[in-house]
Formats: structure tokens, C-alpha cells, sequence
């Protein structure tokens, strides 16, 4: 009884459902205000995501004509729902993941990239020209940083010798800081976060410049919102995976937000210091020089572990 | 979903309403995948009947209706018509007043480029730089509502002179905002031609040949990016431009970066020029007597806009009411070059092609006619007014 009771606050209150969501916002609020910082403007109040959800989620969801309605109100469930249990498996707040079980991160990488797929989905489910040049986008980027991306996140893995994260996690605990060995795993994790979560200079596939909100164009009400909120959940998770691995470990509460925080600041400054590269640019940076070094780092570990050397 | 047929083709349409547009206008553009094979543009949705209006008005009205052609470049519209009837008057302004009015109007270009920079740093995506940009658009714009009151229509201009002075506060205020603009422009400068992102989207992007910018007509900074030489404040040197030349800036790549470059330089002649008047300002009368009724005549008069050449055509009936005003500003001669350019490039490259030519759709949107065979030659008063209902209907 008292397992059942535990896993439901895991799923609900902390560290997934409530908790997750609350962060996200809060990060969602730290990004915006840090950018805008860095950008010379004010920046938003401390509770607008929050004002901005609540209004979302009141606002009339405009069903467009010549789709399949329930695809279309179910992606963007089915996508908070993949970040959101992906938090299960990550270190959240510094405690002991809810769950876990050998290979989760492979799981966990995976429940993350949910979201970016209804994302494609839900912009070739609508008939605007927009939308369907979005989704598009957001595929091809998909397909640009995922590889990398997985690759730089199982670098610390094959140098714990697990698939566990959080056995990976208390092997980057307690060992010299994983940045130091792995730099550009810890570059292309992060930088792959920012591919992840669209943000700039990774925004084509939705420059509102070009091709006015991408894949999203048509959604305005709820969905919108859940899939915005879907994005702040996967930047906490995000955040959270790359300081455990690489910036030695996420062990206790204020570690992590320190950890975490210096990374969403970096993020921040990089948001704001480049213009938008275009989807050819982004595949191109990714495929020539991101993928290209990380395996390169990847192939270097593998052969080191084989000989026996002590990582 | 309506089936997608392969033969069919792929349209982006921008605009009326777009982010991208600040004001409406309708591109359509044919995709292929990302590139762009095919161009089209419509114009003429905020036609507002400002040259109607002015025949309906005195001169001196038309002044204030004139200069709201645009809300960017509204002093050297009012410039262009004051100048136009002046000559037509054969009045001889005073020499403080020209200088103030070239003062103005190198601090307009200073806003009205900064403007600029800002709008095409936000189309590649640049928001740091955009914000930065506008932040010290501010500086200019505060300065010119200490001097004539108003920090969008100055409304300096009257026919026959200025209506403000230069003072000495306002003038010290002037020469050490110029220093700060200085400094920060050489920072713009650094970061069009160093900063790699930017560079990756305009570098080599919508090159313009000098021959095609001379063919289709091109004027101001897009065609002086193309190598093309033409200024009319040294062509025809109007209002002050006399005492105080201005130098062309000219790069021959044609470029998107060089339309940046050319626009950021143009910058440091600005403040060249503002600085030499301030320092040499001639003393005297600020307004000289004016006519209210305007000699039978015609007349045309150029100036150079931020955009561009901007010309007006005057005729006068002899009464206090102009009997035509033609205004033709520089965006409609720099549009061709958005659809010659166009095609083959990326669709993430159009909004900053489009940008390039620092389009101003509201000032361009007139009645154009167009001749063909078996139409009539014109429309009368009544016919047009006929048409209107119709198309409306």
C-alpha cells in the first residue's frame, strides 16, 4: 500500500506531475528574463508563464477545418506526457530518481524526443502552408542534432560502464568532473539541448519571421499551452541530465540548482549573441563538425575502456 | 487534409498580414522544398489618396499632409515640397534655415538607418542586435524632439524656412550624442562584417550586378550597394548640400551584407556632416516671406531620402491650392529588385531580401495606371470614384 501511495506522489506531486511543471516554469521564466537581460529590455514578471498557461488554457482552441481532429487535441497530450515522464528517470532536484532501471537513458532520450515528433506531426496534421514548411524544419533538425546529441550523452555512460542514470550519476559524483575529459561531449549535449528545445540560434523551424510560429501555427488555445509546457519540462530535464553527467553530479538540492542554473545562464548568453541559422546551416553545422567530433570522442572512450585503462 | 498533388505548386504566401511585414503587403512565393523558384508581389493595400488630398488643400496644409506620408522618412518629404514651392514661388531661403533643414534631415537618416539595421538584424533572427539598434535609435529620436517637438513628424519645415533654432544646449546636446552614436556604430560596423552567424546569412545573398540595379532602377543605399553611384546630394545638391557636400559611400559587391555595410557607413557620414553644420552654422533669418497664392508653374524637386531618391512634381494654377502633386518615393523603384533576386534563393533568406531594400509600403501605394492597347488613357474624377464603389462592393 504504502509503495502505491509513494509512486503515486512520484507520478503527481514530486518529483514528477506538479513539481516538474512548477520548475519548468520557473526556468521558463529565468530564460526569458536572462535573454531579455542580455538583450537590453525588461523582460517578463516572475509569475508570466504561469499567467501566460492560465490564459492559454481558458482561450478557445480553434479546431482548423480538413484535419483529424483527434490527432490533432491528442499530440500535444501525448507530448507532455513523454517529458513529463521522462522526469521519472533523471535526478531531479538532487533526489534519487523515481524509477529506474538498466538502459532508462536510452528510454529517457527517447520519451524526450516525443515531444519534437507530435511537434512534426501535429504541423503536417494541419493544411497550412506554414505549418507544413514548420514541421518539416523540425523534422530535418531532428535529424540533425539527435545523433549527436545521444552520442555526447553516452559518452559518460561507457565511461561509468552502465546505461543506468543513476549509476551514471553517482560515477560522475564521484569522480573528477566528466566536462574535463569529455569537453565535446559536454558542447554537443548542450548545444544539442538548444536544438532540442528550438531555441535561438536553432529557431528556423519556427522563425516567425519567415514562416510565422512553424508547426504550431494553427494551435492557439490548449494544446499550444501544453506543448509550451511540454518545452520548459524538457529544458529542467535537459539541464538536469547534462549537469549530472558532465558538471559532477547532481547529489543534493542546492548542487543542482547551482549546476543547473549556470547552465540555463550559458544557454541564455548563447541565445542571444548569434543570428537564426537556417535549417541547411543547422544540418550542415551538425553533420560536419558536431556528429564528426563526438564520435570521434566516442570512438576515443570505447577503445580506451577496451585496453583497460582507468576512465 | 486536401490532398497534396505533385504537380501542384507549393505557395508561400506573405502578407497582407505577416510577422515579417511590419506593413501590409502580398508576396507570393512558389517553394520548392526550402528554395524559392518563383516571385510575385501586390501592392496598394494602404493606398490612402494623399495626392488627391493635396489639390484639395493650400499649400500651406498640404505642408502637414505631406510630411505624414511617412512615418520614417517625414522630414524630407515636407523638404522635397517646400523646396518645390519655393522655387516655384522664386523665394531665396535664409541660409541658417537650409543648414537646420539638412540638419534634420542627416539626423532622420540617422534614425531611419538605425531603424533599419534593427528591422533586418530581427528578420535573420538577431533580436540582441535589433534591440540594441532601436535602444540608441532612441537617442537620435529624443534629439529631435528637443529641437522641433515632435519625435516622429517634426514639422520644422514651413514654406519659406524652419519654424525652430538651434540653441546652444540643444547643440552641445547634439555633438555629444553624435560622439556616443559614434562609438556605438563602430560596434554595428564590427558586428555586420565579423560576426559569423550574421555574415552566414548575408554574405553572398541577393547579389545584385551593377547592370541589373541600373536596369531596374534602383536608388539610395540598395543601389549604392550594387556600385551604383547615385546620390542626389551630390547629383543635385539642394537645400544646404551646397556648403556642406556629403561624400558617397559605395561598395560593388550587391550583396545583403554589403546593404548593411553601406547603411552602417553611411552612419559615420551623418555625423560627419551634422557636426560640420553645427560648427559652421551661417547666422540669420530663420523664415523669409512667403506668397499665399504660387505663381502658374511646374516644377520637380529630388531629395535624398534615407530609402533613396524621393521626387515630387508640383504644378501650380496660380491660385493657393497646388493643381497637381506627384510624389514618387524610392521603395517602388527598389521592389523589382526583390523579385529579380529572389528566385533560387532559400525561403529563410526572402524576409531579408525583402528587408534589404528597407521597404516603406504605406509611402509607395499610389494609383498607378498602366496603358495597354484597346484602354482608355485615364480616368476622370467621376469614373474613378465609380470604380472604387464597384471594386468595394
Amino acid at each position: 500500500m504504502s509503495e502505491l501511495l509513494s509512486n503515486i506522489t512520484a507520478l503527481l506531486l514530486f518529483p514528477g506531475g506538479l513539481a516538474i511543471m512548477a520548475a519548468g516554469m520557473i526556468y521558463e521564466y529565468l530564460d526569458r528574463k536572462l535573454v531579455a537581460r542580455f538583450q537590453n529590455r525588461v523582460g517578463p514578471r516572475w509569475f508570466q508563464p504561469l499567467a501566460d498557461f492560465i490564459k492559454l488554457l481558458a482561450k478557445e482552441e480553434v479546431v482548423p477545418d480538413g484535419i483529424h481532429p483527434a490527432l490533432f487535441q491528442w499530440l500535444p497530450v501525448v507530448a507532455l506526457a513523454g517529458a513529463l515522464t521522462a522526469a521519472l528517470y533523471v535526478p531531479i532536484f538532487g533526489a534519487a530518481p523515481a524509477f529506474h532501471f538498466t538502459g532508462d537513458l536510452v528510454v529517457t532520450i527517447y520519451l524526450l524526443s516525443i515531444l519534437t515528433l507530435c511537434t512534426g506531426l501535429a504541423g503536417a496534421n494541419v493544411a497550412n502552408r506554414f505549418s507544413i514548411i514548420g514541421a518539416t524544419r523540425t523534422l530535418t533538425q531532428l535529424f540533425s542534432y539527435e545523433a549527436p546529441f545521444l552520442m555526447a550523452l553516452f559518452g559518460p555512460a561507457i565511461a561509468a560502464g552502465s546505461w543506468d542514470i543513476a549509476v551514471i550519476e553517482t560515477y560522475a559524483a564521484s569522480h573528477p568532473w566528466l566536462i574535463i575529459y569529455q569537453p565535446i561531449g559536454f558542447l554537443v549535449a548542450l548545444i544539442g539541448l538548444m536544438g532540442k528545445l528550438e531555441l535561438p540560434p536553432f529557431d528556423a523551424p519556427e522563425a516567425e519571421t519567415e514562416i510565422v510560429s512553424g508547426a504550431l501555427t494553427e494551435y492557439s488555445g490548449r494544446g499550444f499551452a501544453l506543448f509550451r509546457l511540454g518545452r520548459s519540462v524538457e529544458l529542467v530535464i535537459g539541464l538536469t541530465l547534462v549537469a549530472a553527467f558532465y558538471l559532477g553530479g547532481v547529489a543534493n538540492p542546492l548542487l543542482f540548482l547551482v549546476k543547473t542554473l549556470a547552465l540555463l545562464f550559458i544557454i541564455a548568453a548563447l541565445q542571444s549573441l548569434f543570428a537564426r541559422l537556417r535549417i541547411d546551416q543547422t544540418v550542415g553545422l551538425w553533420w560536419r563538425s558536431g556528429a564528426v567530433l563526438v564520435l570521434l570522442q566516442l570512438l576515443v572512450l570505447i577503445a580506451l575502456k577496451y585496453f583497460g585503462v582507468a576512465l | 487534409m486536401p490532398e497534396q498533388k505533385h504537380a501542384e505548386k507549393f505557395i508561400v504566401p506573405i502578407g497582407p498580414q505577416h510577422p515579417a511585414l511590419k506593413e501590409p503587403g502580398h508576396f507570393e512565393f512558389t517553394v520548392d522544398g526550402e528554395t524559392v523558384t518563383a516571385a510575385s508581389v501586390r501592392l496598394g493595400f494602404v493606398h490612402r489618396g494623399i495626392e488627391k488630398g493635396a489639390e484639395e488643400r493650400t499649400y500651406i496644409q498640404d505642408l502637414y499632409l505631406l510630411e505624414r506620408i511617412c512615418g520614417i522618412c517625414s522630414h524630407v518629404h515636407a523638404l522635397a515640397f517646400a523646396l518645390g514651392v519655393e522655387k516655384l514661388a522664386g523665394v531665396v531661403v535664409p541660409d541658417r534655415a537650409q543648414a537646420i533643414r539638412v540638419l534634420v534631415a542627416e539626423m532622420e537618416r540617422i534614425h531611419s538607418h538605425l531603424l533599419w539595421l534593427g528591422v533586418a538584424a530581427h528578420e535573420a533572427g538577431f533580436d540582441t542586435l535589433f534591440m540594441y539598434a532601436w535602444r540608441d535609435r532612441e537617442k537620435v529620436m529624443d534629439l529631435l524632439e528637443q529641437l522641433c517637438g515632435n519625435r516622429v513628424n517634426y514639422s520644422i519645415n514651413v514654406l519659406g524656412g524652419v519654424k525652430e533654432d538651434v540653441n546652444d544646449v540643444i547643440r552641445d546636446g547634439i555633438l555629444s550624442a553624435m560622439d556616443y552614436l559614434e562609438k556605438r556604430t563602430d560596434l554595428y560596423l564590427k558586428l555586420v562584417t565579423t560576426e559569423r552567424t550574421l555574415i552566414g546569412r548575408t554574405r553572398g545573398i541577393g547579389i545584385m550586378e551593377k547592370q541589373t540595379a541600373a536596369r531596374l532602377g534602383t536608388v539610395g543605399p540598395t543601389a549604392r550597394a550594387s556600385g551604383l553611384e547615385r546620390d542626389i546630394r551630390l547629383e543635385a545638391p539642394y537645400s544646404a548640400y551646397h556648403q556642406f557636400p556629403a561624400r558617397i559611400v559605395v561598395e560593388t559587391t550587391g550583396d545583403l551584407e554589403a546593404r548593411f555595410v553601406v547603411r552602417v557607413k553611411e552612419l559615420y557620414e551623418c555625423f560627419r556632416l551634422i557636426r560640420s553644420i553645427l560648427n559652421a552654422l551661417p547666422a540669420g533669418e530663420l523664415t523669409t516671406k512667403m506668397p499665399r497664392r504660387i505663381p502658374e508653374g511646374e516644377t520637380i524637386s529630388r531629395v535624398e531620402a534615407p530609402r533613396g531618391e524621393l521626387f515630387y512634381f508640383i504644378k501650380s494654377n496660380g491660385s493657393d491650392k497646388p493643381d497637381r502633386v506627384k510624389v514618387r518615393t524610392p521603395s517602388i523603384n527598389n521592389f523589382a529588385s526583390v523579385m529579380a533576386t529572389a528566385v533560387g534563393h532559400k525561403l529563410a533568406d526572402i524576409p531579408m531580401i525583402l528587408s534589404g531594400i528597407d521597404p516603406c509600403f504605406s509611402c509607395n501605394d499610389r494609383m498607378v495606371t498602366i496603358r495597354g492597347v484597346g484602354q482608355p488613357a485615364g480616368m476622370d474624377w467621376d469614373s474613378l470614384r465609380q470604380y472604387g464603389i464597384e471594386y468595394y462592393k
